[in-house]
């Protein structure tokens, strides 16, 4: 008896706390697109702002 | 869940019986034997398991449950954290960068004449720390303070990061297209192009130049270092007829007298690594230096004087000479053609005036001079006026000395021939000035002067990192790239040595020298296509055989002396300056202008490690307030913090007041490279004191005739040490010679520890750390490298004057004795790694703690910052972040950062941590090779940038371990040690040598 | 006392009589329509002037608490090494005053001190207001707030335990232990209290929260045989209480290697020091309760007297410890602990150290005289003193101390900022309001207890009655 009043509990708290949350995150995509889902083939528009670190041309290192 | 007692298999005759029902086991008796409950205890419509009523709904098991979930998924929502960032591998791994392993690189950096080789360990491509090259003979693994901060400006915000004309950026065709231009132009109107650069201590730089000079025949060179002292250049030129560098060999001294020279404040490791090497005794037989210092303003040399003399620089040159004169009445001969009938025989009247027994001061210091002979050394600071200087050269060449070098240099531009370059772009003699890595317009001592005749100018060019003073004059700003992304050589006297990038440029940068290969191209000349090129081409043919240029590179440096035929010293040369000596009279405060420990000529303004560094001997910070002496205070009515207004041929600056024990009465001391007017940092930190200098390069430093007032009006000063007095407590110890050879632990007994707990056990190594107060002479290079390492967060002025600064080491300056001339220590102060320490037992989330090999560690993420361990520190060395100091800084601060060492938040207490990150490195890798580790192996950051080899480090638990042998001199007390702590740090008594009392002979 | 009983009262000679607990005649009707009735009434417009006043000092404190949310432990004067300050200051304050409750409530309950019955109420509700604006330091003051939960020892899957070395830990138990027995002893004492307003109220909505905070109470005789078994034990408990949680808050500092802080006379000096800051407290706000709500009838110029008494007796106690300060700093010859020592009366903070022995050591000696402790005047002065010497008392020890321990590199002076003073405020605005609101709301005599010491109550638990 208590697991099949779980199993209707369980999907009753699953529908009341899931669907608000996605369908509010929907509302929410909606009214901002997300900038970093964007397909990776596209680059990001912001990349240009970070630094970019590249290794030194002709430098010997000493160890690592 | 459903769950039921498990059936029960064919049950045999209970032993144990409580109802003759079950005995005989009747089928009533079984089933009742094994239900929970008895039949009639439950209603038959219950629930069978839980005994419950019939439920249709909700059970108590079903709410917490679902209460349960709530939170869980609440919790798993509220998890994302916004701006967490991502964290991406390589797509294409650069070659040479693993992440995780750190390189180094062997490369160089250049302050004025003096040349540092450095090693650069870079992480996933950045460079995070910069040490002294190991392989170098000279400073043998150390560097100075300001080398190692330099690593920050390469990440400095304000950095230019494009071409700029006009206010416009623009790309590099067009910018080099109008320099080329320009010069074409001005080669073709037959009218002198003016080139300002910094020292020339690289020959190939200089070839370079050369080169331009070729195609470009009206190239003016000005190689200007405001701060390296005209006098000194004056001297040189009066005294060899051409520009030198003199550089002390301490190694071979005996005796050393600084008049006003301060060759221990950290720009000289050679200097301070033989100085440490003659003061680490391990008993009073082996040999001990002594160091005399007369000298106006204290400096750090001063403060660690055996004997310590205070003289007016403007007296310096009457005693330099009167002991010339004495040393020539002991038989010491005069060099050829040297007159020194002006001055009169016998002992100065300054000394009288400045100490108590001066006739036996005198007297030991000439007999001192005398018997050292080739092993005493005279010293002058570059800001003493040029006859001073003249007057140590002429006591170097009567003592012969073998403590000196005296090395030909490229000559320097003094503000004489700045000023005569002013006045040419006044009267409009030059078609186009180029500003290289120099700033007159904040340097110059006239600079509104300067700004209208460089206005005058027709094309003005820059090449610099961080716009500046000058650069706001110019049209076409360059920007160049940093040291450590850049090539270049430069000679030392025990080595060549190469400097090689250690980074792709950060930005759309040059290095200078590459847009000069560009102008000799572009006025028709022969150039490579790069300098990389340019400095291999001169290199392959000058390298040794068996050498390759990637042997070289790899080294950092070519080992072999550095040729050259020393400069001879004339003799009548030093007759003016001795009748010039005796004439100068004193009128009215004299003021010395000195290049400030933490900005140097205030190109080093913008670093806010530098200004947070504490000064060595006033611990101020992001300030230079005006020294004044206790004597001069007093009569004046000035206390510490008060504005006061010092003027000067008609310049008046306002500036906060601190009083200077041990400062000659009369003498004021400033210094130099603050108020600059550019940079995020540096911007108003402090007061510009270039206006104040001279245009007499004689005495461009050393100014007289001052005048001093109340401005009214208090300043909170930023300094991290606002008691000066030690109270009579035994924290520094401090012995005479004659003391450490009979009675080294004196009147101190070791306290009788006596404890009702187990000793504590440390199965495999138990770190300590020993640091011996007489090699170290507070030049705070420790603290610059601990911030380097540990990614150590600036605070501000505001924050240091409230007690708020975050150094994990700090150097503890102490005076003792009478204010006009005290004895002064210094005792580096971190966190003693106490076995019992009071810190950790009174954290309530067990956030600080003690590891099993006796480090105090700390969780920053336990922390919650009840800050009761810092109260409850005896040492006062735990540090609190009482305001976000770090989560705010981006790209490019943040590459700054050691990726070993946490970036604390708010809130967090930290400390020194015995560089856990070094140890653990060094145990992965032995543990990689199988072996264990060995002693010396281990070095933290402090110990690794500790010039003089003050600190040892290693395991306490290997009694062959130099740490170990140490702990045990007879030199050996810990601080506070009555308190049961049992600190891991062991310091070594302070040594002194006095000539009077109490010292051994250094001859 | 049967040796008492078996005298006959007209024996006892007149002098040595108990006087009467109330003035004037008091009947249990009388008592009830005087204090039930009064939360029924409307408040006047000088109790709403006064609850604006505090509910600004309130404001004024939540703002600054919020700003040092905001921007971390920086906006305060703390600096190194006075890494504790008015935090720590304002706790130990706080702590102490509440002290005074619990003594009266509980200690002088098991002692049969019949005069407690009249203030006991009011005493024990400023201890709880007190604990409550205590325990808002704590959890302040740590530089990450939002983690301050971790001082609880509380199972959790990162595997982490607290460090039950740390008296701060101790100080998590003694407090909330303090706090909650207190709560539970007040509320228990309510009970019967709030059901007789409950059985008298009109107002709708008064009724069914009082029948509510009633608990079911009907009075019957097993109700009141539990009420006073209950009332009995949380008495003996409490009583443990009113010392171990200010010895333990003196761990914190005696426990330490802080010269001056590192005492084995702080803890009684410190229970002294909570009793003699509370009792000052309560003759302040009884003074004030007894003018503006017509009170004089029961709470009585004995009590006002007896508690100047105590005061003066407690400023003894602290006078005692004082010296032994001092003697101990010398005597101990600690260079470090007599350095602390001067610091007290002659360094930077010298005025303070002189400030807290002025305030309550010499000005109570006024209360040796009868007058004085029968005067208004005098008495307020004195409480006043008082309060703002304990408050210098732990200024003296945990600024003085700290601001020069061992090493003199590391020394500073501190300066409070105005966040600082802010949050004081603030909390004297939290106290306040609810005081305000608790005589307005609440029975602030215990009409039950008072009962039992009337004139022609029959002899009760609380005590034989002398009078015939």
């Amino acid at each position: 008896m208590a697991d099949t009043n779980r199993t209707q509990m369980a999907n009753r708290a699953t529908a009341l706390l899931a669907g608000p949350f996605l369908l509010g995150r929907r509302a929410l995509s909606a009214l901002f697109p997300p900038e970093d889902e964007a397909p990776p083939e596209q680059p990001r528009k912001d990349l240009g702002r970070g630094i970019t670190v590249t290794p030194p041309e002709h430098a010997i290192k000493r160890r690592g | 869940m459903k769950t039921r007692l498990p059936e029960h298999g064919p049950l045999e005759t209970p032993r144990f019986w409580r109802t003759l029902d079950e005995r005989l086991e009747t089928p009533e008796a079984q089933r009742a034997a094994q239900d929970e409950f008895l039949p009639g205890a439950v209603p038959t419509i219950y629930d069978d398991v839980h005994g419950l009523p019939p439920q249709d709904g909700f059970s108590r098991r079903d709410f917490f449950g679902l209460v349960g979930a709530a939170a869980a998924v609440a919790a798993t929502v509220a998890c994302d954290r916004k701006g967490q960032g991502k964290v991406v591998p390589y797509t294409r791994r650069p070659v040479e960068v693993v992440p995780g392993v750190a390189n180094y690189y062997a490369s160089a950096y250049q302050e004025g004449r003096r040349v540092y080789p450095v090693l650069v360990k870079t992480r996933e491509g950045r460079p995070i720390l910069v040490s002294g090259n190991d392989e170098h003979p000279g400073v043998k693994g150390k560097t100075s303070p300001r080398a190692m901060a330099d690593v920050l400006r390469l990440y400095d915000p304000d950095r230019l990061r494009a071409p700029k004309s006009g206010g416009r950026i623009i790309g590099w065709p067009e910018a080099e297209a109008q320099l080329h231009g320009a010069l074409k132009g001005a080669r073709e109107a037959g009218k002198p192009v003016l080139l300002i650069t910094g020292a020339q201590a690289s020959p190939s730089q200089k070839a370079l130049l050369s080169g331009l000079k070729a195609v470009l025949p009206t190239l003016e060179h000005l190689a200007y270092e405001p701060a390296s002292g005209d006098a000194a250049e004056e001297a040189a030129r009066a005294c060899f007829g051409q520009a030198v560098e003199v550089q002390p060999r301490l190694t071979k001294a005996k005796v050393i007298l600084s008049l006003g020279a301060d060759f221990l404040n950290g720009e000289d490791p050679e200097a301070l690594a033989a100085w440490g090497a003659k003061r680490r005794l391990k008993d009073a037989q082996e040999t001990i230096n002594r160091l005399w210092v007369i000298e106006g303003p204290l400096t750090l040399t001063g403060t660690n004087a055996d004997v310590r003399v205070p003289v007016a620089p403007s007296r310096l040159g009457p005693v330099a000479f009167a002991l010339a004169k004495g040393l020539a009445g002991l038989g010491v001969p005069l060099p050829a053609g040297t007159d020194l009938s002006a001055i009169p025989a016998g002992m100065p009247p300054e000394l009288k005036e400045a100490t108590k027994d001066a006739g036996k001061v005198w007297s030991s210091l000439l007999k001192d001079l005398h018997h050292a002979g080739r092993n005493a050394v005279v010293l002058c600071g570059p800001q003493m006026p040029a006859e001073v200087h003249q007057a140590a050269h002429l006591l170097n060449a009567m003592l012969a000395s073998e403590a000196v070098a005296v090395l030909a240099a490229e000559p320097l531009a003094t503000v004489k021939e700045l000023e005569a370059a002013a006045k040419g772009m006044a009267e409009g003699r030059y078609a186009a000035v180029v500003f290289w890595g120099v700033n007159p317009a904040y340097t110059y001592p006239r600079a509104a002067a300067w700004k209208e005749a460089v206005a005058k100018v027709a094309f003005r060019a820059w090449i610099g990192q961080v716009e500046d003073e000058t650069s706001a004059q110019c049209q076409l700003l360059l920007p160049e790239n940093h040291w450590l992304e850049s090539w270049g050589d430069f000679t030392t006297a025990s080595a060549a040595v190469l400097q090689q990038p250690t980074i792709g440029t950060l930005y759309d940068t040059r290095q200078g020298e590459d847009l000069f290969l560009g102008a000799i191209k572009a006025l028709g000349g022969q150039a490579p296509a790069s300098y990389h090129a340019f400095i291999q081409g001169r290199w392959q043919t000058s390298l040794p055989s068996g050498t390759s240029f990637e042997q070289a590179l790899h080294d950092g440096l070519v080992k072999g002396e550095a040729k050259g035929v020393a400069p001879a010293f004339r003799g009548a040369s030093v007759s003016a300056a001795a009748k010039a000596a005796m004439q100068s009279k004193a009128q009215g405060l004299e003021l010395v202008l000195f290049p400030g420990f933490a900005t140097f000529d205030g190109r080093h303004a913008n670093n806010s490690w530098l200004q947070e560094t504490p000064d060595p001997i006033t611990k101020m910070t992001w300030d230079n307030p005006l020294s004044l002496s206790v004597q001069d205070a007093t009569a004046l009515g000035i206390q510490e913090g008060d504005f006061v207004s010092l003027t000067l041929e008609g310049t008046t600056l306002r500036l906060p007041a601190i009083l200077q024990p041990g400062q000659t009465k009369g003498v004021l001391a400033l210094a130099l490279g603050y108020g600059r007017s550019t940079g995020g940092v540096a911007r108003n930190v402090g007061t510009n004191a270039f206006p104040l200098m001279g245009l007499d390069p004689a005495r461009a430093n050393h100014r007289m005739a001052a005048s001093l007032a109340k401005a009214g009006g208090k300043k909170e000063l930023s300094r991290t040490q606002s008691h000066h007095r030690m109270e009579g407590r035994d924290l520094v110890r401090s012995l005479t010679m004659e003391e450490f050879a009979h009675d080294p632990q004196g009147h101190h007994h070791a306290p009788e520890l006596v404890t009702l707990y187990e000793e504590q056990t440390f199965p495999d190594h138990k770190w300590g750390m020993v640091i011996d107060l007489a090699a170290c002479v507070g030049c705070s290079a420790c603290v610059v490298a601990c911030q380097s390492e540990n990614n150590v967060p600036v605070v501000g002025p505001e924050q240091v004057a409230r007690g708020r600064e975050m150094h994990w080491i700090r150097i503890d300056r102490y005076y003792e004795g009478d204010l006009e001339n005290p004895k002064v220590v210094h005792q580096p102060m971190l966190c003693q790694h106490c076995d019992n320490a009071p810190c950790e037992n009174v954290c309530p989330v067990n956030a600080t703690n003690h590891s099993n090999e006796g480090l105090n560690q700390m969780a920053y993420n336990r922390c919650v910052g009840t800050r009761y361990c810092a109260n409850n520190c005896p040492y006062k060395v735990r540090r609190f972040n009482f305001l976000e100091y770090t989560s705010y800084k981006t790209e490019p601060e943040t590459l700054a950062y050691n990726p070993e060492v946490t970036v604390r938040p708010r809130g967090v207490m930290e400390k020194c941590s015995f560089c856990v990150q070094r140890i653990n490195d060094v145990k992965i890798r032995a543990k990689g090779d199988g072996r264990a580790i060995l002693d010396g192996e281990v070095t933290t950051a402090c110990m690794a940038g500790c010039p003089a080899d003050a600190i040892v480090f290693g395991d306490l638990k290997d009694p062959k371990s130099k740490v170990s042998q140490l702990r045990s001199a007879s030199r050996a007390y810990r601080v506070l040690e009555e308190l049961g702590v049992k600190p891991a740090i062991t310091y070594l008594a302070d040594l002194k040598n006095p000539a009077v009392e109490g010292g051994t002979h250094a001859v | 006392m049967p040796s008492e009983a078996a005298i006959p009262a007209g024996a006892i000679p007149e002098g040595l009589l108990e006087p009467a607990l109330t003035v004037g005649r008091v009947t249990p009707g009388s008592l009830d329509d005087q204090v039930l009735a009064f939360p029924e009434t409307r408040p006047p417009w000088k109790w709403y002037l006064a609850l604006c006043v505090t509910l600004t000092a309130l404001a004024i404190g939540v703002g600054c608490i919020g700003y040092t949310f905001y921007t971390g432990i920086g906006a305060w004067g703390n600096n190194s090494p006075v890494f504790w300050a008015f935090d720590i200051i304002n706790f130990v304050f706080w702590v102490g005053i509440g002290h005074a409750g619990t003594l009266i409530s509980a200690i002088l309950f098991l002692f049969r001190k019949r005069w407690r019955n009249a203030i006991a109420r009011f005493a024990e509700a400023m201890t709880i207001f007190a604990v409550i604006c205590a325990v808002i330091f704590p959890l302040i003051h740590v530089g990450r707030p939002w983690l301050a939960y971790w001082l609880f020892p509380y199972p959790n899957q990162r595997a982490l335990w607290t460090n039950f070395r740390s008296p701060l830990l101790w100080d998590v138990f003694a407090v909330n232990t303090y706090f909650s027995v207190s709560a539970m002893f007040w509320y228990l004492g309510l009970i019967p209290d709030i059901a007789s307003m409950r059985d008298r109220t009109t107002s709708k909505l008064r009724k069914p929260i009082y029948t509510v905070l009633a608990l079911g109470w009907r009075g019957a005789a097993t109700h009141w045989q539990h009420y006073e078994k209950a009332y009995l034990l949380l008495a003996g408990l409490a009583t443990g209480l009113v010392l171990s949680v200010h010895s333990v808050v003196s761990f914190d500092f005696a426990t330490s290697v802080v010269p001056g802080w590192h005492m084995t006379i702080f803890p009684p000096y410190f229970v002294a020091g909570a009793i003699f800051a509370g009792f000052a407290m309560v003759v302040m706000v009884l003074v004030v309760v007894r003018e503006t709500m017509e009170l004089k009838n029961l709470i009585t110029m004995r009590h006002l007297d007896v508690m100047n008494k105590v005061i003066l007796a407690m400023s003894c106690i602290m006078g005692y410890s004082y010296m032994m300060e001092g003697f101990t700093a010398w005597y101990s010859m600690n260079e470090y602990l007599h350095h602390g020592f001067m610091n007290i009366i002659s360094g930077t903070y010298g005025w303070a150290g002189w400030l807290t022995i002025s305030c309550n050591i010499l000005i109570p000696q006024i209360l040796w005289f009868k007058k004085a402790r029968a005067s208004y005047f005098w008495m307020i002065f004195v409480a006043i003193g008082v309060t703002l010497g304990m408050w210098f008392e732990r200024f003296v020890i945990i600024v003085i101390s700290l601001h020069q321990d061992y090493l003199p590199s590391a020394w500073r002076i501190y300066r409070p900022t105005l966040i600082d003073f802010g949050i004081l405020l603030g909390t004297f605005g939290i106290f306040f309001t609810l005081v305000l609101l608790f005589a307005r709301v609440l029975p602030v005599i215990a009409t039950t207890e008072v009962k039992a010491i009337l004139p022609d109550s029959q002899p009760s638990h609380h005590g034989d009655d002398h009078h015939v």
